[in-house]
């Protein structure tokens, strides 16, 4: 066809794949100052964050600061501004920690290549090829057909019915497995229900959020349920654990020990999100048998489990054992790799799957994220942020109590909503523990408000990896995340607290 | 939409791919309309497409889902009405971040959906598009298909083509293009095509929704960065003509003869319009009507009124232009760089109107 030569072809391709922040299109056609013009402003929040580092750079470092810390901190504030912004690709900014430590810190370059690989980032590696491997198993038709058969035709129940199912799975396999797993169960009862969106707007959102939300809850419930658990895990073993001092082996936080904490806290929050979605959305049909009908007659088509089916089932059940009974000793990442190695030794999942679709720029940046973390925290940035910030919050009474637990849980929400909350965990962590060692509040209480907070990334689309995927089904709107999300923020911190005050102690923290 | 006639993995295999066939009206992708579809019929084997002779005129409609996008279709099939125009619809869905899904690439999700049998936002909207057009006649059942494919990095569903010719050289194309934002997309693909006219559906915020939904952001992006002519659709009413405002400088009379001879193709009444900011400048305001009405009759269309006010230009445009299917502008400022640091007419009539802005370049 004319219109859609080859060349065409090819140039987009070139344009589009490259996925620069101008197009080479208009580049090479318009004139050079155009496309300059155009290249400032596009990359306005890179250059802006090089202004900002280069300017502290150039002032002295606070009296109470090393110098060392000061060029942590500023390159911590630099890191924070691009990951919010992105004004470059997400990866780009764990190279320019790693560049940065080596040649503004002075660090050995093996130095700092030894800090990007610790246990949590082979569970986050691990984990996301678990992930691959259990969505590619298709068992979303077995869920639904779950979900269908126990919950009846009643909106609210299907809801509930999906909350609870997606809950229960996030808080073992990752929030993203499941989302990507349910996204077509509710997407198929929205299309059976009416062709046009515009009619089933509320109803969409209600199912829609109900996956997210269930998923976002549920993800603080083991140490499986994402990666901000394991490299909290992580940052009590590396800042608070000595080998030496017995008092110091309660910071070797096993999988079980998570949960108890932990598990409670997820499923006191289940039945509210029910709830607030439909105080908040309302949705056009209080029963929906007609695409429930619809769905079950399309999965029961589906045909018995296969032998596959049941092995995808065993070997996840040996992983999921492996890291309740061994992670301790042999780490989640250990486990998570060796869950992965059975499902491509088995043959249950390619190698190409697992390669197209984990984004391993994320391993990279929870990577450099962590290294970060930890150069904070080693260099004394960490607690000169801590101090700080408690003699802000002093006056106010934000010293120690639920006040500060509030203030914790407020900072690590507010952080998470802006950026990916295994990046807030990583960024955010150090600080708010060293906060802890200065107020003299315990760190592992610090800690999983910290954690948990993470979670109450309900505001934005890009808060949590369910959010984003829900949103992908073009039913959402950025502002429905935020018409409701704020309600769950306000009751998942409640819930918390109130975790923190009268159920924690009871488990002796 | 054609997209969904391989499977994932198919589309990834291939840098590009291309089939035509003859297919059955609405030829669709989607079962549901599939069962409503006549029989095939074979068509005369050709090479390509019949051209008809003379220069062609292109249009461009940008599109999401909300339901501007269909009175913006609607108003696109009166411009394009005669053999001579070709139609392109585009949906731009921006490219899926993995980095955001905590790793996870949306695309194994987008696959999962693929493997249920369910449409993707922007198959959806092109397909309710296509329908559209056969409906009102404008796209046949027995017009020659091809399908053209497009791989995207990191997206499983990557660029798409749909195009239809008519016997007398007609080409309606359907266009689902994958880009980094949505007016990248509409500008790359004003870069790839040269285009008559761009219209851009802009969804209400409290309308529209979806990774592709073209807000205002896009819509005045493209207006201000496009070289050539582009109608921002708002509120598109399509039988009250056009009020094309003028001033006395080369751009804007001709931008009103451009203007007149996109309108006279939907038989749309032509008002001028000008406003000086106080009597000094009455003059100039008559002159820039009396030679775009000059400018006008000479490629044979009528003006079908004039008015001239005294005011603030951008306060009467707007209040005037309520009156009226589109308001129509001239741009003056020539540079990306001119129009971000000036705060011109158009623009801020663009920005301030409530109903659409047709920027005639």
């Amino acid at each position: 066809m004319a219109r859609w030569e080859d060349t065409r072809i090819a140039r987009l391709a070139l344009a589009r794949s490259a996925a620069l922040g101008i197009s080479r299109l208009r580049r090479t056609r318009a004139p050079a100052i155009r496309g300059l013009a155009f290249f400032l402003w596009e990359k306005r929040w890179f250059l802006i964050a090089l202004g900002i580092g280069a300017a502290l750079l150039a002032m002295p470092a606070p009296e109470s600061l090393s110098r060392d810390g000061w060029i942590t901190m500023i390159m911590s504030i630099v890191a924070i501004v691009l990951f919010v912004t992105e004004p470059v690709p997400l990866p780009t900014v764990a190279l320019m920690i790693i560049v940065g430590q080596v040649l503004l810190l002075g660090l050995d370059s093996t130095t700092v290549a030894k800090s990007l690989m610790n246990d949590s980032v082979l569970f986050i590696m691990g984990s996301l090829m678990l992930a691959v491997a259990v969505v590619k198993q298709n068992f979303d038709k077995r869920v639904a057909y779950v979900i269908v058969r126990a919950t009846g035709t009643k909106t609210v129940n299907v809801c509930v019915g999906i909350s609870v199912v997606s809950g229960l799975l996030a808080s073992v396999i990752g929030e993203h497995t499941v989302a990507a797993m349910m996204l077509p169960v509710a997407v198929t009862l929205i299309t059976l229900t009416s062709d046009d969106p515009r009619q089933v707007r509320r109803l969409a959102a209600v199912l829609l959020f109900s996956i997210c939300y269930g998923c976002s809850i549920a993800s603080i419930g083991t140490p499986s349920g994402g990666a901000r658990n394991a490299i909290m895990i992580g940052y009590w073993k590396e800042f608070f654990f000595d080998p030496t001092n017995p008092e110091t082996y309660k910071y070797l936080v096993d999988y079980v020990t998570w949960v108890k904490y932990c598990y409670p806290v997820f499923l006191v929050q289940l039945p509210f999100v029910t709830a607030i979605l439909f105080l908040t959305f309302r949705p056009e049909y209080a029963n929906i048998s007609r695409a429930v009908v619809k769905l079950r007659s399309q999965i029961e088509a589906g045909g018995p489990m296969r032998a596959n089916d049941w092995l995808a089932i065993v070997l996840f059940m040996m992983t999921l054992l492996g890291w309740v009974f061994f992670s301790d000793t042999v780490g989640l990442g250990t486990v998570a790799i060796m869950g992965a190695i059975s499902f491509l030794a088995f043959g249950l999942v390619r190698w190409e799957d697992i390669n197209s679709g984990v984004n391993w720029g994320v391993v990279l940046l929870y990577a450099a994220a962590i290294s970060l973390g930890v150069e904070m925290q080693q260099t004394g940035a960490a607690l000169w942020v801590a101090t700080s910030f408690l003699d802000v919050m002093a006056p106010l009474g934000v010293e120690h109590g639920v006040p500060l637990w509030t203030a914790v849980s407020t900072l690590t929400a507010g952080v998470t909503n802006t950026m990916s909350n295994g990046a807030a965990v990583a960024v955010v962590g150090p600080i708010t523990l060293k906060l802890a060692d200065a107020a003299g509040e315990s760190p592992l209480v610090i800690g999983f408000i910290t954690a948990i907070s993470s979670a109450f990334a309900y505001l934005t689309v890009i808060g949590t990896p369910a959010c984003t995927i829900v949103y992908s089904s073009g039913y959402l709107k950025p502002t429905d995340f935020l018409k409701v999300g704020y309600r769950m923020v306000v009751v998942s911190t409640i819930i918390l607290i109130l975790a923190a005050y009268f159920y924690w102690p009871l488990l002796g923290l | 939409m054609a997209a969904k006639s391989g499977s994932a993995s198919d589309r990834k295999a291939g840098k590009q791919k291309t089939a035509t066939r003859r297919r059955a009206a609405g030829a669709r992708a989607g079962k549901a309309k599939a069962a409503k579809t006549p029989a095939r019929k074979r068509a005369p084997a050709k090479k390509s497409p019949v051209t008809s002779a003379g220069p062609r005129f292109h249009i461009l409609v940008c599109i999401d889902e909300s339901s501007e996008s269909a009175r913006a279709l609607n108003y696109a099939v009166r411009i394009g009405s005669g053999t001579d125009a070709d139609m392109t619809l585009l949906y731009v869905r921006p490219v899926d971040q993995g980095l955001r899904s905590g790793g996870l690439e949306i695309s194994v999700a987008r696959e999962n959906l693929l493997e249920w049998g369910l449409e993707l936002p922007g198959t959806k909207a092109l397909n309710n598009a296509r329908d559209t057009l056969v409906e009102l006649g404008y796209l046949s059942p027995d017009w020659e298909q091809e399908y053209k494919h497009g791989d995207v990095q990191g997206d499983p569903l990557g660029d798409n083509l749909v195009s239809y010719h008519s016997d007398e050289g007609r080409h309606i194309t359907l266009k689902l293009l994958v880009s980094p934002t949505v007016e990248r997309g509409v500008l790359d693909q004003c870069e790839m095509e040269t285009y008559d006219i761009v219209i851009v559906a802009m969804s209400d915020d409290a309308e529209g929704w979806g990774p592709g939904q073209i807000g205002r952001v896009a819509a005045e992006t493209v207006a201000v960065e496009h070289h050539g002519t582009v109608l921002v659709a708002r509120e598109l009413e399509e039988s009250h003509g056009h009020l094309v405002c003028v001033w006395d400088n080369e751009q804007s009379i001709m931008a009103a003869r451009r203007d007149a001879e996109i309108a006279s193709r939907c038989a749309c009444p032509v008002f001028l319009y000008s406003v000086a900011a106080d009597e000094n400048e009455l003059p100039q305001a008559e002159a820039a009507v009396a030679n775009a009405e000059k400018a006008i009759r000479e490629v044979g269309i009528r003006v079908s009124g004039k008015k001239i006010e005294i005011g603030d230009p951008v306060e009467k445009i707007i209040e005037e232009g309520r009156q009226y299917s589109v308001i129509v502008m001239s741009s003056t400022a020539r540079t990306g760089l001119r129009r971000f640091f000036t705060s011109s007419t158009s623009f801020q009539v663009l920005q301030r109107a409530r109903n659409s802005v047709m920027i005639a370049r």
